[in-house]
């Protein structure tokens, strides 16, 4: 991504797809896509379009791998071949997917009550179809509202949004051209119930006040992030 | 009767309770899982089913061993007979139901008294519903029972077991219940729609 070819990422306080700078794509939640897993759902966010499947808790095989005290927590993330711009075509986990996995499993252990559940197993399963920045948090946004349709115990949910530096501003929610050409992305997801910080994770470069005004607005969106998670589960109560 | 709806992370309680479904943290309740806060009581609505001595469940004998049987409970883990208790002999793929005796907290579950189920069905619905599909002193699985005239055994996890009568109708009650276990006035929802269905049949 050389910065010769970097296009106007803000002008007059609108950015690359017209949205202002504290606005988030628009996100569609639906829980229970799926017949054959215990709980499941897509989320739809911009141009994402992630789907998540839980399985468990369930015996862990190969079996010395099970921990006597707690659950353990698998979580694979994959980007379909067709996913991206990019390729991804080559199949097999790759040092993204690793690194999202590894950290997915982090989120999940700190939000599943994972020690009702000795000797066990919980799967999570995230796959990205379609991606354009971002599908990090989508994807933990949909493995969490899965894990509450799989009925797993968790202490709430799991929300949040990517705040990054764009021409020299603040935005939230980027999206693939403004990950790649701005000058800072950070994605942070936090338990809904209690404010916990479960992610947080940074490329690039900000200064300790705008890390902490980043903070701030990934909170503000995650609480709306949150409520279109409530309201996915709900639809299916009534 | 108020009733409401609560997703996981939100407060129940001002104080702590132990209660399955829910959690406590700083000295307040929680809920875990998807559930409905009804009078006070918060009832889950999701969850998988855990074994507690003394329940009646429905078993599939998946290994055997030297020392006794391996059976899926529907619980995230198997039980185990044990053939020093045992006076019959089970091969794989044998439908029982069996006794609850005693669960530790890594979850060795051990089982008792069993009994072989045979020329039936068994259907799986979700757990947490299951004290609907009984009902109030057996209320609602009676009237199942007499309406369409056919044995029904209810386990706790989740299992059911059916004999003669109209099964497929049966089936098609318990479903029902099993899915609007969180809306009021079901008994009679049932009832209406199991007489209208054998109505239709007689026809």
């Amino acid at each position: 991504m050389s910065k010769v070819n970097k296009p106007e990422l803000v002008v007059d306080g609108k950015r690359t797809d017209g949205r202002g700078l504290g606005d988030l794509r628009s996100v569609k939640i639906e829980s229970r896509v799926l017949k054959n897993a215990d709980g499941s759902a897509m989320v739809e966010w911009g141009n994402n379009k992630v789907i998540a499947g839980v399985y468990g808790p369930r015996e862990v095989f190969p079996k010395h791998f099970s921990d006597p005290f707690k659950a353990i927590v698998n979580f694979r993330y994959v980007m379909c071949s067709f996913s991206s711009l990019e390729e991804h075509s080559k199949g097999g986990p790759n040092r993204r997917s690793v690194e999202i996995s590894k950290i997915g499993r982090h989120v999940f252990e700190n939000l599943i009550l994972t020690e009702q559940f000795p000797n066990t197993t919980i799967d999570i399963d995230v796959e990205v179809l379609q991606s354009d920045g971002g599908t990090r948090v989508a994807a933990f946004t949909a493995a969490s509202v899965a894990l509450v349709d799989a009925g797993v115990p968790v202490k709430g949910f799991a929300a949040g949004v990517s705040v990054g530096k764009v021409d020299g501003q603040l935005a939230v929610d980027l999206n693939k051209v403004e990950d790649n050409y701005g000058e800072s992305d950070m994605p942070v997801m936090f338990n809904s119930s209690n404010s916990d910080i479960l992610l947080l994770q940074m490329d690039g470069l900000l200064t300790r006040q705008e890390f902490e005004r980043s903070i701030d607005l990934c909170f503000e969106a995650s609480k709306k992030i949150n409520t279109l998670q409530v309201e996915s589960i709900r639809k299916k109560m009534e | 009767m108020e009733r409401k709806i609560v997703t996981p992370g939100e407060l129940l309680f001002d104080f702590p309770k132990r209660v399955s479904g829910t959690y406590v943290e700083n000295g307040k309740t929680y809920s875990a899982v998807l559930g409905m806060l009804s009078d006070g009581f918060f009832i889950p609505l999701k969850g998988r089913y855990t074994p507690f001595p003394g329940d009646l469940v429905v078993g599939v004998v998946m290994e055997e061993r030297f020392s006794g049987y391996l059976v899926d409970v529907n619980a995230p883990f198997q039980g185990v007979l044990d053939s020093r208790d045992l006076r019959q002999e089970f091969k794989i793929g044998d439908v029982l139901i069996a006794r609850v005796d005693s669960i530790d907290e890594i979850n060795n579950l051990i089982l008792v008294d069993p009994k072989k189920l045979s020329n039936g069905e068994v259907l799986e619905v979700n757990a947490v519903t299951i004290p609907r599909i009984i009902g109030r002193n057996n209320s609602m699985i009676e009237m199942v029972r007499s309406l369409t005239k056919s044995e029904i055994f209810v386990g706790k996890n989740g299992r059911i077991f059916l004999k003669n009568g109209n099964i497929a109708l049966a089936i098609e009650a318990i479903k029902k219940i099993s899915n609007e276990a969180h809306t009021s006035g079901l008994t009679d929802r049932i009832k209406n729609f199991l007489e209208a269905r054998l109505n239709e049949q007689s026809k």
